[in-house]
């Protein structure tokens, strides 16, 4: 039975589907065979970020309505072998997504897969409440600015009642708060919040903190998860992203801030 | 002419000021039928009868004339003294002057609540007597309370072991207590318990209200942020002490 893992924010923007794609890419990269689903449906993304967009023919709509069939519609990206993507469609609405079908849909994926991770789309409405629906477990992507935890803690909300988890009374879903876009500078500066602000405010566990990075934007627009860019500061904290996803004790790194001294300053041995 | 305004000189100052008052709300204009419910009333509890100035509401009614002077002489008969009318059309503004009255425009209603603990009519002294009893039905809730949540005690107090935060609410019939930090909004006293308060570890609440009398964050002294305090009615007005 696979693990089904939403990506969800509330707000837009903040880096889900970076998120969605480099925890999948990192998972697989560790032997799990895992599949990752765009539910984003009008507003295709993922397969941009994964690299595999020229490769599209079926997507998840085409599966629910019957269409196509499952492993018709599956990707298999070109870097990592056990890692699948499902995409969404851009030319159709997210009421084209029904429960039935997305149930379906996971069900199975689940036989097959360890992983199944859910790219939520922004906002709380259908397409944001069908893929956070089945899921096990989710990972609460917030920025370190005030109108992204408040939407955050929104999520919060609707993860501990409108979940199936949360309506058959069972075992809550297990919520996990990745910090992405964090600059240390400034946080140390007073223009962005604090760790410990997002932290005490949302109270769920950290998993991970993802620095502000060039590296980001660079991933996304050739294709490549930035987790596959292991010399970038962003790529190393979605790895250990990932351990920490598997169970594993890593420390915290990212979330200081220090000045640079006069010798990097020189060489230019800054953040890449 | 020197214009001394030394205080010493003054014979009195103007001050804006907000005084408890209580507000008889008239559903008839009759005034026998006025006459008969005080007679009933007063043998109820005498200790409100004291020549408590009383403002008479007349927007429910919809009559152009009232016998303004019979009510106010039942009125007084009965130890009330009328001292404004709110509300009614010109001449009933007119002859509340002419009866030397004040006249006070028609109330928007928010913040009206009966003074049911102070004088239960008939009949609704046993619904009084029911709520006193269901008061202990509190409700005790653990975790955050999360933006776009609302928790809701309506028999009685409310308790949340964890912080409610900005964009949630919760509300109680009796008292609220946040153990942690109080972000969002909290009612205390929803049904007009003006005994009810708020109690919290941090204050950050939007809005904090007490049987319908509210203050918002921007009216709330910037030193009592964060601090541990309790929120009390005080002469309709919410008084926040640090606890």
């Amino acid at each position: 039975m696979a693990k089904i893992i939403v990506v969800t924010s509330g707000k837009g923007g903040v880096g889900k589907t970076t998120s969605a794609a480099a925890i999948a890419t990192g998972l697989a990269l560790r032997g799990n065979k895992t599949a990752v689903i765009d539910f984003d449906v009008g507003l295709r993304n993922l397969d941009l970020i994964m690299g595999c967009e020229r490769r599209v023919v079926y997507d998840l709509v085409n599966v629910i309505q019957g269409e196509a069939g499952l492993n018709q519609a599956l990707i298999r990206d070109k870097r990592v072998d056990n890692l699948h993507i499902l995409p969404a469609s851009q030319t159709r609405d997210k009421d084209a997504l029904t429960l039935e079908g997305v149930e379906k849909v996971l069900k199975t994926l689940s036989s097959d897969f360890d992983y199944i991770l859910c790219d939520s789309p922004a906002g709380i409405e259908r397409g944001a409440q069908l893929a956070m629906y089945f899921a096990d477990e989710a990972i609460v992507v917030t920025n370190p600015e005030v109108s992204s935890v408040r939407d955050s803690d929104r999520i919060l909300g609707l993860l501990a009642s409108k979940t199936r988890r949360a309506e058959q009374g069972e075992d809550p879903i297990k919520e996990h708060l990745l910090i992405t876009r964090y600059n240390a500078a400034r946080v140390d500066g007073g223009d962005m919040l604090n760790l410990d602000d997002i932290r005490e405010i949302l109270a769920i566990d950290l998993i991970g903190l993802i620095p502000e990075s060039e590296a980001v934007l660079r991933a996304s627009n050739q294709g490549v998860p930035v987790t596959h860019d292991e010399k970038s500061d962003a790529g190393q904290a979605y790895v250990d992203t990932v351990s920490r996803l598997l169970g594993e004790e890593v420390p915290l790194r990212f979330h200081e801030f220090q000045k640079k001294g006069l010798l990097s300053r020189m060489f230019g041995g800054g953040r890449r | 002419m020197s214009l001394n305004l030394d205080r010493a000189s003054m014979a009195f100052t103007f001050k804006g000021g907000m005084l408890p008052m209580t507000v008889m709300e008239l559903a008839s204009a009759d005034p026998e039928r006025i006459r008969e419910q005080l007679s009933g009333k007063l043998s109820q509890s005498p200790a409100f009868f004291q020549n408590t100035p009383v403002v008479l509401a007349v927007e429910k009614l919809d009559e152009p004339h009232l016998a303004l002077e019979r009510i106010c002489a039942a009125c007084r008969a009965h130890k009330l003294l009328p001292v404004a009318v709110r509300g009614g059309p010109d001449p009933v503004k007119q002859s509340a002057w002419a009866l030397g009255l004040g006249w006070f425009p028609p109330s928007d209603g928010v913040r009206a609540r009966p003074l049911e603990s102070v004088a239960p009519a008939e009949g609704e002294a046993e619904e009084a007597e029911k709520a006193i009893s269901v008061a202990s039905g509190g409700r005790i809730y653990r975790g955050t309370v999360r933006s776009g949540q609302q928790v809701t005690a309506p028999e009685g107090d409310l308790v949340v072991i964890g912080s409610v935060n900005a964009g949630a609410e919760v509300l109680a019939a009796g008292s609220v207590h946040v153990y942690g930090a109080l972000r969002g909004r909290a009612l205390a006293g929803i049904h007009g318990d003006t005994h009810s308060g708020i109690f919290c570890r941090e204050l950050r609440g939007e809005l904090l209200s007490v049987a319908g009398n509210y203050k918002r964050l921007e009216d709330i002294d910037p030193q009592l942020l964060g601090s541990a305090v309790q929120v009390a009615l005080r002469d309709a007005q919410l008084e926040i002490m640090p606890l």
